[in-house]
């Protein structure tokens, strides 16, 4: 179960990170909204940790963009969701289903190792179906 | 660029990066400028921002924050010991998979 304390923490973290989010001109503000709406969303980040992490790595490459002049555009590519979705990638161990992925492989890899342990040899028959 | 070329980048784009850092030292916005004047044209700031979280996250670049006159300070990233390391194992795959693809080629000509 998660502490107060580390409740509090969390909330103190995001709170720092949408200031910082509201002193980015307009246009970079409303494309981080957006793209922290759908990260939100597609990400189903459950690790508060790395949600914070991701999000304050989302403040910094606007923060660095907007000084540099860049426009949205060549921020996020003529496929916002494509870019989206890479930089998703980065927190997915953070992610609610990766907890799945684990069981996944998991289960994957205890069958196989089963299989590939010498197999018992099946018992020769004889016709009145004793051994 | 068309969909296609995205496609076949998403495998080698890390391995892009890396490369042009064995170089020099560069920061995202570098990076991206360098792709460009190259010819890809489509590539989004982010996307190698994106990437060059990945290699930090995976160890094989070091990363400096140096200030800069205008906005936050800059992170400049060098490629590491096991960033080198990791960039000739990219390199032996790519070989194998260039002389294969060119074998298909030249078969299908």
């Amino acid at each position: 179960m998660m502490s107060i304390a580390r409740m509090i923490g969390e909330k103190r973290r995001y709170w720092r990170y949408k200031a910082r989010v509201k002193r980015l001109p307009p246009e970079y503000r409303t494309v981080v909204e957006a793209i922290e709406h759908y990260l939100l969303y597609a990400g189903m980040i459950a690790n508060g940790e790395i949600m914070g992490v991701m999000l304050e790595d989302l403040a910094d490459l606007f923060e660095q963009s907007a000084a540099d002049g860049i426009p949205v555009r060549d921020i996020v590519g003529d496929d916002p969701v494509e870019f989206a979705d890479t930089f998703l990638k980065n927190y997915a161990d953070g992610q609610w289903i990766d907890r799945e992925r684990k069981r996944l492989t998991d289960a994957i890899d205890r069958a196989a190792s089963a299989q590939s342990r010498p197999q018992p040899q099946p018992q020769l028959q004889d016709g009145d179906g004793h051994p | 660029m068309g969909k296609q070329m995205t496609e076949m980048l998403k495998g080698t784009l890390e391995g892009i990066v890396l490369a042009i850092l064995s170089a020099q030292p560069a920061y995202g916005y570098e990076i991206t400028a360098w792709l460009r004047e190259q010819g890809f044209t489509d590539i989004a700031e982010g996307t190698i921002y994106a990437l060059l979280v990945r290699v930090e996250q995976r160890g094989f670049v070091d990363v400096e924050k140096v200030p800069s006159e205008k906005g936050p300070p800059r992170k400049v990233y060098s490629l590491n010991a096991r960033g080198r390391e990791y960039l000739e194992e990219f390199w032996t795959t790519w070989s194998f998979l260039a002389t294969r693809l060119e074998q298909l080629h030249e078969g299908s000509r």
